[in-house]
């Protein structure tokens, strides 16, 4: 495969001809439409003015900024100048967030440790809507994708956010929001190409239907190759992708704000997989491709009674369907969430809510997986209240909260969390935290069998399988946490979070006396059952710097460290190697003349031992040109310094795949 | 067994050079060219709006009887928006349009508001918007927002924003009501013109 460098290249040079031929013909253009450079606003003509591009952050700055919680926002900014392609690649900027790329189609991200493809410490909203997976626990992050140039902003909170945000938010939270189909008016059209080819095409078209109503529309298509696996064969995990949806807006009148959204998505995602056998060889690949979908609806309503009360009304329904050999799954989720926002007094500010959800599961046995029942329908009901209160004003504030839930497997959880911020000054905010949250079992931990392996045991096949446990209860969290903001200038601050987690009864699997089963074949069965074994602590710290030293280049660096002490030593789940204990990065963000931009971040992620993952150091480049307004190219590159790497291991093979070196071009026309 | 063929492959440093110098190149050109200038500057929302602001009192012409005196400064009021006012002092600092300062008029009680040439309704005032125009849009004033249905509830000049850019929706029905004139150059930059007649 000398292919790979060779089309890098050639990417290179089939860009710089199409910037040669733009450019001539940008130059014979009307220039008058396109404005000199200016370094005075007021200087500007009329025609000017209106093509000024205006950063949107600037009120959810100073919002961030006075947060009694470790919040990191990702912006569309910074989605464009990193030329991220997907939304794991985005939360690789965040510190604190584990990123590991399995392989073409999978991912693990967690937030704090735990990371795992199953991670169910971390909640992830898309507009609202949950895509967490109860079944199995985890993020199917092949089936999240969106047109990233809709993403107005990516919220990622550290720490447990269940007292607002609800259940399985126990080490953070993810909030994906897209733009409003205001900010998306026109067309667009993008492509993408590159090594492994890897390939990315949207088109979205907004428009506006009447004075208050707007609608965006979106197709997306997208394929990738697999990777090699470290002998250097190609992985059969690449993927193909179309997705479409719509997004309407309507505000009739300034107190109310209607919102009707959906998408569906249909893959063909590659993979391979090692299955048990109750013969020799008792293990065997099998490679896969499965035809997995998602279809959802969300529908939203806001409506101000007066400037200091906010209600909201949400509801949503989803359908993913994910057959596969290991963990076969069809469900559907729905939704209904009310929430009222009020000041109650001149000094208190009062959320309080309730949800729905139910969520039915339908996972046909195989001889891989079998859950009791096959169709499994389970609820939570939820109330939540917080109180932030003034104690002294624009100085100090307490923020007491609690979430109540039920649900089917565990019944009655609470969640409470009290929070302090002192702001002493506008340059600096400090805040602590204490919270208690609970990660609900998933179906999984609770009533399945899963054959995991087969080997010869003396004469019969020995089959180790997995049990859940009715009386698997909930995991715990205490945190303790603190954070330090400071902006001392403009041009640069400084933000440090500190936690102290305490766990009790974390999953692991626990060895049973083995036993015999006649069928299908007679083997004897080696079970471990799904138990409240592991308890322990985690702390860390994550810094992150922000410098500007000059009008045109910025540079953000940060750094997480991680340290995990578990016991009892060796539980086959909750593993401290899955996480690395020190994470470090610096990007720069460099404005060149003329409408270019260029950006480079090189990270370093340690080692996981316990997923024969070796360190390694990452360098990704970035060079976006604006040609005009309606002409954008990018040319970016990724983990540069090394052919391939692997990043994490696979539940579902023990063969590693290489993540490799890419470099694709991307090109974007708006009319 | 295949031999992996990165094995074969020179270092990557190479390659990883190569990439660099061909980014290099690129962006050499593309500055070095003077190409398509385009450099469309960037600034905050809150800036560009109170630009904004000041240019319109250059392109708004007010009847007579808007104005005390010959030489009485023009007054603009912004209300709800702390940010945008800090903005807008800075700008109007030293300057004069048609021999007259241009000054900010503290607007915290209601009785001073007839005395602006220019409002600013802030997207904060939202619930009041109805009240506050119901009070001023037969007055000479120069009503400005930034909410949808600003121009059906009665304001002139309502920003919009397309693709991360300040936009303009002008009402002339409503400059009208007000007598204010609008000149055809900020006409002609705004996104949506609506009452047009001759």
């Amino acid at each position: 495969m000398f292919k790979r460098p060779q089309l890098g290249e050639w990417i290179l040079r089939g860009v710089v001809a199409v910037a040669l031929m733009l450019a001539t013909v940008a130059e014979a253009a009307d220039t008058n439409q396109v404005p000199k450079p200016s370094a005075d606003l007021e200087n500007l003509t009329l025609e000017q003015l209106v093509n000024v591009q205006v950063t949107s952050v600037s009120k959810k700055e100073t919002d961030l900024f006075a947060s009694p919680a470790a919040i990191a926002v990702i912006t569309q900014d910074d989605i464009q100048r990193n030329g991220f392609t997907s939304i794991p690649d985005a939360l690789r900027m965040v510190p604190g967030i584990d990123v590991a790329q399995v392989n073409g189609s999978e991912w693990a991200v967690s937030s704090r440790g735990f990371n795992n493809q199953f991670a169910d410490k971390l909640l992830v909203l898309v507009d609202g809507r949950s895509v967490y997976t109860p079944g199995f626990s985890g993020v199917v992050w092949e089936l999240q994708d969106m047109v990233m140039e809709d993403l107005d902003r990516i919220e990622v909170i550290r720490g447990p956010g269940a007292a607002l945000w609800g259940d399985n938010a126990v080490n953070g939270v993810i909030n994906i929001i897209t733009k409003s189909a205001k900010d998306t008016q026109g067309g667009l059209v993008s492509t993408s190409f590159g090594s492994d080819e890897q390939s990315i095409t949207s088109l979205r078209y907004g428009g506006q239907l009447s004075t208050n109503l707007f609608y965006r529309l979106y197709l997306k298509y997208e394929s990738e190759d697999g990777f090699a696996n470290s002998a250097g064969n190609r992985m059969p995990d690449g993927w193909d992708a179309l997705q479409g949806g719509a997004r309407f807006d309507w505000e009739p009148n300034p107190n109310d704000r209607f919102t009707l959204q959906g998408d569906y998505l249909a893959a063909y995602i590659g993979g391979t997989a090692q299955v048990p056998l109750l013969a020799a060889p008792y293990m065997t690949n099998i490679s896969m491709v499965n035809a997995k979908s998602d279809g959802n609806v969300v529908g939203r309503w806001t409506h101000d009674f007066s400037p200091s009360s906010q209600l909201t009304l949400q509801m949503y329904y989803d359908h993913a369907v994910k057959p596969d050999v290991q963990i076969p799954s069809t469900l559907d989720v729905y939704d209904f969430d009310l929430q009222h926002r009020f000041a109650l007094g001149e000094r208190q500010d009062i959320i309080w809510g309730a949800g729905l959800r139910d969520s039915e599961n339908d996972s046909p046995p195989s001889f891989n997986l079998t859950f009791y029942p096959q169709r499994s329908y389970t609820q939570i009901y939820s109330v939540f209240a917080q109180d932030d209160a003034t104690v002294v004003p624009e100085r100090f504030h307490v923020i007491l909260g609690t979430k109540l839930d039920h649900n089917t497997y565990t019944g009655f959880e609470i969640q409470p969390s009290g929070r302090l911020l002192w702001t002493p000054s506008e340059k600096q905010t400090v805040w602590m935290a204490v919270s208690r949250a609970v990660s609900t079992p998933s179906q999984v931990y609770e009533a399945s069998r899963y054959n995991q392996s087969a080997f010869p045991a003396g004469g019969v096949p020995g089959l180790v399988s997995l049990f859940g446990n009715p009386n698997f209860k909930s995991e715990q969290l205490l945190a303790y946490e603190a954070g330090y903001r400071f902006e001392p200038a403009r041009s640069w601050s400084f933000d440090l979070t500190a936690y102290y987690n305490v766990y009790h009864g974390l999953q692991a699997y626990q060895m049973g006396a083995p036993y015999f089963e006649p069928t299908p074949v007679p083997h004897l069965v080696f079970p471990e059952t799904a138990e409240n074994l592991v308890s322990g602590e985690t702390y860390g710290a994550e810094i992150s710097a922000q410098w500007k030293p000059l009008d045109y280049w910025r540079v953000a660096a940060s750094y997480s460290w991680l340290h995990m002490r578990l016991g009892p030593i060796n539980p086959t789940s909750a593993s401290a190697g899955d996480s690395p204990q020190n994470q470090f990065q610096i990007r720069s963000y460099l404005d060149l003349c003329h409408n270019v931009d260029f950006s480079s971040a090189v990270s370093y992620v340690e080692s996981l031992p316990n997923q024969n993952v070796a360190s390694y150091v990452r360098l990704d480049l970035g060079l976006n040109w604006r040609v005009n307004q309606s002409w954008d190219i990018g040319v970016f590159g990724q983990n540069l310094l090394q052919n391939s790497h692997v990043e994490f291991g696979s539940y579902r093979t023990p063969q590693l795949t290489e993540i490799p070196r890419s470099v694709y071009a991307k090109i974007t026309y708006k009319f | 067994m295949q031999i992996s063929p990165q094995m074969q492959k020179p270092a990557s440093r190479s390659g990883v050079r190569r990439m660099l110098a061909g980014l290099a190149f690129v962006a050499v050109l593309l500055c070095g060219e003077g190409l398509v200038a385009a450099d469309a500057p960037v600034a905050s929302e809150a800036q560009v709006k109170a630009v904004f602001l000041y240019n319109f009192t250059k392109y708004v012409d007010w009847p007579t009887e808007a104005f005390a005196r010959t030489n009485s400064p023009l007054l603009i009021g912004v209300l709800g928006d702390g940010t945008i006012s800090e903005e807008l002092k800075k700008v109007i600092v030293d300057k004069t349009v048609n021999g007259r300062k241009i000054m900010i008029q503290e607007t915290g009680k209601e009785e001073d508001w007839p005395k602006c040439q220019i409002i600013f309704i802030s997207s904060a005032e939202k619930a009041r918007l109805p009240a506050i125009l119901a009070k001023i849009k037969t007055l000479p004033i120069l009503t400005v927002g930034e909410a949808g249905g600003f121009l059906e509830q009665g304001g002139i000049i309502n920003f919009t924003k397309k693709d991360d850019r300040i936009r303009l929706e002008i009402g002339l029905e409503a400059a009208r009501l007000a007598k204010v004139q609008i000149s055809s150059q900020l006409l002609s930059v705004a996104d949506t013109v609506k009452g047009k007649s001759n």
